[in-house]
């Protein structure tokens, strides 16, 4: 119930809490700065955590976000002593966010391990800068000799300098304005892409989005937000330690979040109070603390990698409603809509929905696909079989833009698309599922077929509730009662059998509204029965949308498409009726001899 | 005269270019099988470093004799690193994020390690003299006074870099490691013990750093925070020559070695600054780096 209650007051719970931490800190100016300095580490950790715990991404960079807000701040400060304290932070932050926008495309090109090298060695640049720039940073001594810092006479005019208090609550207010902030980022649609690139970055590309993009605009965020932390940093230790730019720094900030726990709200700030109580208090006690530090660190990442929040949280069990309970479930099969004669489908004379012409990939000296002409009509089902190494995945990664062709075109409503990304061509109309499975397994059922679904509304913000965006929630309940996962909505995705799974993979297809759709393998490992469900649930669906199938079962096969392809050494071998194939010399030839 | 420097003293800068290149590529050789192998970024590689120097420290203290010292430091400090990987890393293989978590438990390692250094042997550094034998100078090229411990630190480069190459090229445990490399489920499906293949290998690269660590330890003072340095630089040598490749350390340690000597000496506050920026240039031009093979872990 205390969970309950946290889980729905838990912003005026905090402020509270923030509002009344002075009265616990006993005044004590020593306790008071300590528990600012939690607040701004925390505001720190909470941006570098809109990276690694938001979108999936680990920077070893981040000192240059806050050493470079940092810097800017207290340069401004000693050089203009007159500066209202406000100002000089916001120009702080704005030098993270210039940071960020200068860094971001460049480290932005790579990705993991090499991402992360990427981002230490390009902050460290940053770091040889200020040990150069000795006259106005200070160099090794830190820049000190700042004036007596006040706020504007429209903020009140307080002074900061020697007043821990007055710091304190300007502190307090601006983390906590900061954290509302990105709070609300991420629970809008932005925040979501985020969530769905760090689960499944392949899919959500495959899904309509600009990963990229996303990610720029993550780390973007990030930059800003740790270049307030670094303002603010500055105006709470009156000093800039030259440490604040060096790449222990960023290692620091991971540490901090990772304790804590990554994608929380709360996980940031309680790692800072950790960390700082262990670098003041615990080094006292302790000579060698940071044999307690790194270990500790190690146990966390090995035994409790949510971090202490996440821990808690799940032993509470407040993470999310309650699972509908188990009586509910039905064995899950797609409910078949309608059922329309296979042949009267097609368009004959339309013009062809998509083709490809001459279409080829080379992978080194192999020929996975030779100069392909394929053309699919308006309301067509096709199947395109062969066997094993026929270059059917390939085929179908070049429609999709996932592999760039070596040579020949591909047109969509006689748009060439050949040149496209993954993420333009979903945005097209063109879907498609896979054949090793591939979804958000780390988010819910719901949310696996909403993010889908949410990649057709163009015009979201930042600022916007992702849960009430107009026609996507609908969309993904139709879906999900479509593929009679309705009773599962709340459940993890990885958390389902094998054959809702690959259910569940076409339901996204099916979410971005495709005129088009690609199915590799769609029966895949599934059982007899499973395979029969499937069958007639690819029939019915495909009333309203033109279909591509890749697949082995030939029972399936013969069964769902109007025409058929066969692929044979990445080239075609012959293509017609089910009934024309069934009948061919060659391709007989082909299959009886595998 | 070039660029306002007596020829002589480039001879020498680059002759001190090349043998930091040579502990530079010792090390970095280490970090690279690891990576290639088991594709994890190993902070801890420092730590290895900075073991096999005390490791070196301590024998030569116990007996007096710095050549037992060079068999065993490295053979120690493998132990410490089998007890790393079979006690740490085993437990995050297979779990999702391996690579990440891979980084941060070898980040943990580092700052805890150098700690317990100090615990036991202090916080100052421990002076390790030159073998007798090796003292002075064995000729004189140009005006420049070749030392000899140099000459030995370029010849024990060139004795091991062959029989590392043997190793990884013409046995079988060579064999498993490169096949890993390239398609590690696969190498698991043929039924190879790859749990024990990765010790060995883990181990093998702690062993490589420990023998950079104790070989360098007569040119500066053996101390807890040595491992730091030295990591940041191997890192830079293994992506500017490209991970997982045995040219790419070699080309890499010898490349950064000479630049940094050279740097130091036109203009002294650049010098380090100049090789991040050149791995930051080698990532975003070639990301496999000078010697990488295509396709292994490019992204």
């Amino acid at each position: 119930m205390i969970a309950a209650f946290l889980e729905r007051r838990g912003l005026l719970v905090a402020a509270a809490l923030l509002l009344l931490a002075p009265l616990v800190a006993d005044y004590t100016p020593f306790y008071l700065a300590l528990l600012t300095e939690v607040l701004v580490f925390g505001l720190f950790a909470l941006a570098y955590d809109i990276l690694l715990g938001h979108t999936g991404v680990l920077s070893l960079g981040h000192s240059a976000f806050i050493g470079v807000a940092a810097y800017t701040t207290g340069i401004l400060l000693s050089r203009w002593r007159e500066m209202p304290v406000e100002l000089a932070v916001l120009a702080g932050a704005g030098g993270g966010l210039a940071v960020a926008l200068f860094l971001g495309p460049l480290v932005l090109r790579k990705r993991g391990v090499y991402f992360a090298m990427l981002t230490l060695a390009l902050s460290q640049v940053f770091y040889y800068v200020v040990l150069m720039w000795t006259p106005v940073t200070g160099g090794t001594d830190g820049l000190g000799n700042l004036p007596r810092l006040f706020l504007s006479a429209p903020l009140g005019g307080f002074r900061l300098s020697k007043r821990p208090l007055a710091l304190y609550f300007t502190v307090a207010v601006t983390v906590f304005v900061a954290m509302l902030i990105i709070r609300r980022i991420l629970r809008s649609p932005y925040g979501r892409v985020m969530r769905a690139v760090k689960a499944n970055e392949r899919r959500a590309q495959a899904c309509g989005y600009n990963t990229k993009q996303v990610k720029l605009v993550a780390f973007v965020l990030s930059g800003l937000f740790s270049g307030l932390a670094g303002g603010l940093l500055t105006v709470t230790l009156e000093f800039v330690p030259i440490e604040n730019i060096y790449w222990s720094m960023s290692g620091t900030v991971l540490i901090m979040t990772l304790f804590g726990g990554t994608g929380t709200l709360l996980g940031p700030f309680v790692g800072s109070a950790v960390f700082v109580w262990m670098r003041d208090f615990l080094s006292k006690k302790l000579e060698y603390w940071e044999v307690f530090v790194g270990g500790s660190f190690v146990l966390i990442v090995l035994f409790m990698p949510e971090g202490i929040v996440g821990t808690l949280r799940r032993l509470v069990g407040a993470r999310r409603p309650a699972p509908v309970a188990p009586a509910a479930t039905t064995e899950a099969a797609p409910r078949a809509a309608r059922s329309t004669a296979p042949t009267s489908r097609a368009a004959n004379g339309a013009a062809p929905l998509l083709e490809s012409r001459r279409l080829t990939m080379r992978f080194g000296g192999l020929t996975a696909v030779d100069a392909v002409d394929f053309q699919v009509r308006p309301g067509e089902l096709r199947a395109v079989i062969g066997p094993n190494g026929a270059g059917k995945t390939t085929f179908f990664n070049m429609l999709t833009g996932v592999l760039p062709p070596t040579d020949g075109q591909i047109f969509f409503q006689g748009q060439d698309i050949t040149a496209l990304p993954a993420y333009a061509v979903s945005r097209l109309g063109i879907a498609r599922s896979y054949q090793v499975t591939n979804i958000f397994a780390d988010l819910t059922v719901l949310e696996n077929v909403r993010i889908a679904a949410q990649s057709r509304v163009t015009t979201y913000n930042l600022w916007a509730n992702a849960d009430r965006l107009a026609g996507v929630n609908e969309r993904a309940e139709g879906i999900l009662a479509l593929l009679g996962l309705g009773d599962k909505r709340h459940l993890l995705a990885g958390a389902l059998s094998h054959g809702e799974q690959r259910y569940l993979e076409i339901g996204i297809a099916l979410a971005t509204e495709p005129a088009f759709l690609l199915l590799d393998e769609p029966t895949a490992g599934m059982s007899p029965e499973e395979t029969k469900q499937t069958a007639e649930f690819i029939r019915s669906i495909a009333g309203s949308v033109t279909i591509v199938l890749v697949e082995h079962d030939m029972e399936v096969v013969m069964g769902v498409s109007d025409r058929i392809t066969v692929l044979n050494y990445g080239r075609v071998l012959a293509e017609g009726t089910p009934a024309e194939i069934r009948g061919n010399p060659d391709v007989r030839r082909v299959y009886l001899r595998d | 005269m070039l660029f306002g420097y007596p020829l002589d003293v480039w001879a020498t800068q680059l002759f001190i270019g090349l043998v930091n290149g040579c502990i530079l590529i010792l090390v970095a050789q280490g970090l690279s099988i690891v990576f290639g192998l088991m594709g994890i970024i190993n902070f801890a590689h420092g730590i290895f470093y900075m073991l096999g120097a005390y490791a070196g420290w301590v024998t030569v203290r116990a007996t007096g004799n710095f050549w037992l010292a060079l068999v065993v430091a490295p053979l120690a400090v493998a132990v410490v690193g089998m007890l790393v990987e079979v006690g740490v890393l085993r437990r995050i293989y297979g779990t999702r994020n391996a690579n990440f978590a891979g980084v941060l438990v070898t980040y943990g390692l580092a700052i805890m390690i150098p700690d317990v250094v100090r615990m036991i042997f202090g916080r100052p550094g421990k002076p390790f003299a030159v073998p007798s034998v090796l003292t002075g100078t064995l000729f004189t090229f140009g005006g420049t006074d070749i030392g000899s411990y140099r000459i030995f630190i370029i010849g024990v480069t060139a004795a091991l870099l062959p029989l590392l190459w043997l190793l990884l090229n013409r046995t079988n445990l060579g064999m498993v490691i490169r096949a890993g490399t390239s398609d590690n489920l696969m190498v698991q499906l043929l039924g190879i013990n790859v749990a024990r293949t990765w010790t060995v290998t883990y181990a093998l690269g702690a062993a490589l750093a420990a023998l950079g660590g104790v070989i360098t330890a007569p040119l500066i003072a053996v101390a807890p925070e040595m491992g730091g340095l030295i990591l940041i630089e191997c890192f830079i040598v293994t992506v500017v020559g490209g991970m997982g490749s045995f040219g790419g350390p070699i080309a890499g340690g010898l490349l950064i070695g000479t630049v940094l000597a050279i740097t130091g000496m036109l203009y002294d506050v650049l010098a380090d600054v100049v090789i991040y920026l050149l791995m930051a240039v080698v990532l975003l031009v070639r990301p496999r780096g000078l010697f990488g093979q295509e396709g292994v872990s490019e992204e």
